[in-house]
């Protein structure tokens, strides 16, 4: 049986992780031209690669259509419901750090932890005839943890595909769920990350489909091995 | 429309609504999204079928018949009291059970007698099931938030802790976590940089300063200060965040509320056991336990056996428009909650009504009660 591993096709993300396989000793070459999307490992017969964008690998590890991915956690735990049951983080490789936040305007003085945003919101419709805005893109990673880790449910999702950061200043949204890695781009858009408002730090990770095939294969657990020891 | 996936009894349960002098009324299957996100939280979506019209507006399948009740009740302006039924399919994604499932209520609207509209929901709901499950023995449920409301009231918290605590009540595990915060000595409560500044420069103590000093910070940081919260929404809750950060539980008030959550007894006893801890404690309850008594009192007039009813002080439901009574219905000793329902006076203006609108009513879990009518004749 052929394993799959699914990379990124470009930028940061792929280079870093085509350098992590190599130290492993899985020196990935395209095949045919260097835009090709498909590649192979020089040395292992039986493992291909296929170079797709960050979230489509999420989705394909989620189906099952790939064994292993390259991707970022926050991806995984946004694109699968009950991500643990269905995959498995098999190691964390280092680089592409994120972290998915609860950031609020700056000059609200009186909000610094979810407790107080919980007040805030559960005050809102009261006061403004409508619930609380958030914009994100991350919809299920913002519902588990305002309402599974925090109690809060009395909020509405307004959903962002770019710029997150302008919603509150633009009065599109109130707060924001995004991603950050120096904090700056908020800072800029005078945004503060509440005390308790971390949801998840995410890194690039070396995923694995839990699929029953999987199961006693040589292969599988020589990649697994082979990437940890390059970390 | 005649379907014939509708349960056997169907017929005589609507034959029952209408002894009950109910309106039977039927809403769309398809129902604008916006109304029930809202009420319900986004939590709710994950949870119903959603699709949006070609313009973008978001529709949903109807998951549930109090909304689209209420609101038909809003829309075509019709006067109170009034007291609908209905009986239709709803559709909700589930863990268990089948997607696609009928539910059918009785929603009571505008009755100025609470205790009296309470009583009547609880009986009627009593009265339907027994009458589809005879020889079954029901028990009852109740809960009300109303005495929670007064006794956190009485205990003298500030008005931000009780906010807080009325919001989790009913999520018994945000409200152990409340609890044990508000006892913990050493939490003093999260304050940025800038509040501290704000304090060192006094504004603290001057509402009407620290507002204008918000409104400028606003403008320079290019913020409206319209379109969310605005200057003085901060400052006060600000000042409510401070007094919230200085109290704490002493230790014999937390167990006395804890030895209120703990309150799980036969209705029949629930209102001497009620005064008697109002009593010890020294606390005033007054019109919530008013209420309580005249409730019990309406059951007993509505032909409701008070030996099937228990009241758990600690039952409640966390969605901000339940006000008061909550209760549930099963066969003694099954889990499957056949019937549940409550009052929830703020819903119809929260849905737009110009008037207040008391309301109160109950639903019934269709597919639930088929069960529990092929077990019963199973076990015969």
């Amino acid at each position: 049986m052929t394993i799959t591993i699914a990379l990124p096709s470009k930028g940061r993300m792929k280079d870093e992780a085509s350098a992590i396989f190599e130290r492993a000793g899985m020196k990935i070459t395209a095949v045919g031209n260097d835009r090709s999307y498909r590649g192979r490992v020089e040395g292992w017969d039986g493992v291909e690669i296929a170079f797709l964008s960050a979230s489509e690998i999420a989705r394909e590890i989620g189906s099952g259509a790939v064994d292993f991915g390259v991707t970022g956690e926050d991806l995984v735990r946004e694109g699968l419901a009950d991500a643990d049951a269905r995959v498995e983080f098999s190691a964390r490789l280092g680089f592409g750090h994120a972290d998915v936040v609860v950031a609020v305007p700056e000059v609200w003085y009186d909000v610094d932890t979810m407790a107080d945003l919980g007040d805030v919101a559960a005050d809102f419709r009261a006061r403004h005839g409508r619930r609380l805005a958030i914009a994100t893109k991350y919809w299920r990673l913002t519902q588990q943890f305002f309402s599974g880790s925090h109690g809060i449910q009395l909020y509405r999702i307004v959903e962002s595909l770019g710029a997150t950061e302008g919603a509150p200043a633009s009065g599109s949204a109130d707060i924001i769920v995004d991603i950050t890695s120096t904090g700056s781009t908020l800072k800029a858009n005078h945004l503060k990350i509440l005390s308790d408002g971390v949801i998840l730090r995410s890194e690039a990770c070396l995923v694995r489909a839990r699929k029953a095939s999987h199961d006693g294969n040589a292969v599988v657990d020589r990649i697994v091995a082979a990437v940890r020891g390059a970390l | 429309m005649p379907l014939i996936n509708l349960p056997a009894f169907a017929g005589d349960l609507l034959a029952d609504f209408e002894r009950l002098k109910t309106l039977r009324v039927d809403t769309p299957v398809i129902q604008p999204a916006e109304p029930f996100l809202d009420m319900a939280g986004e939590d709710l979506r994950r949870r119903i079928f959603m699709t949006e019209s070609e313009t973008g507006e978001s529709l949903c399948l109807r998951p549930e018949f109090t909304i689209p009740v209420c609101l038909r009740h809003i829309e075509t302006a019709t006067g109170t009291p009034q007291r609908y039924a209905y009986l239709g399919e709803v559709f909700r994604q589930r863990r268990e059970g089948p997607n696609e499932f009928y539910q059918a209520g009785i929603e009571d609207l505008g009755d100025p007698d609470t205790a009296m509209a309470d009583a009547r929901a609880i009986g009627d709901a009593m009265l339907v099931l027994a009458n589809r499950l005879p020889g079954e023995r029901l028990t009852v449920t109740l809960g009300d938030q109303s005495v929670f409301e007064a006794v956190i009231a009485a205990c003298g918290l500030p008005a931000g802790w009780q906010k807080r605590l009325i919001h989790a009540f009913g999520d018994q595990k945000q409200l152990e976590r409340l609890l044990a915060e508000l006892a913990d000595q050493r939490s003093p409560g999260v304050f940025g940089p800038e509040v501290e500044r704000v304090a060192i420069l006094g504004m603290l103590e001057d509402e009407e300063r620290l507002v204008a000093h918000i409104g400028k910070t606003m403008k320079a940081t290019g913020y409206s200060t319209n379109a969310s919260r605005s200057p003085r929404d901060i400052a006060r809750r600000l000042k409510e965040k401070v007094e919230l950060a200085a109290t704490r539980l002493d230790k014999a008030t937390l167990a006395l509320m804890r030895e209120f959550l703990a309150l799980d007894l036969p209705l029949t006893d629930a209102s001497a056991a009620l005064h008697a801890f109002a009593g010890k404690a020294q606390l005033e309850l007054g019109d919530a336990l008013a209420l309580f008594d005249a409730r019990v009192a309406a059951l007993a007039e509505v032909g409701a056996d008070p030996g099937l009813i228990r009241y758990r002080a600690a039952f409640g439901r966390p969605l901000d428009y339940y006000t008061g009574l909550v209760f549930e219905i099963v066969v003694e000793g099954t889990p499957a909650v056949l019937a549940g329902g409550g009052r929830f006076d703020r819903l119809l203006t929260l849905l737009g009504a110009r008037e207040h609108i008391p309301a109160v009513g109950f639903s019934l879990w269709l597919d639930r009660i088929e069960q529990a009518i092929a077990a019963s004749g199973r076990a015969k």
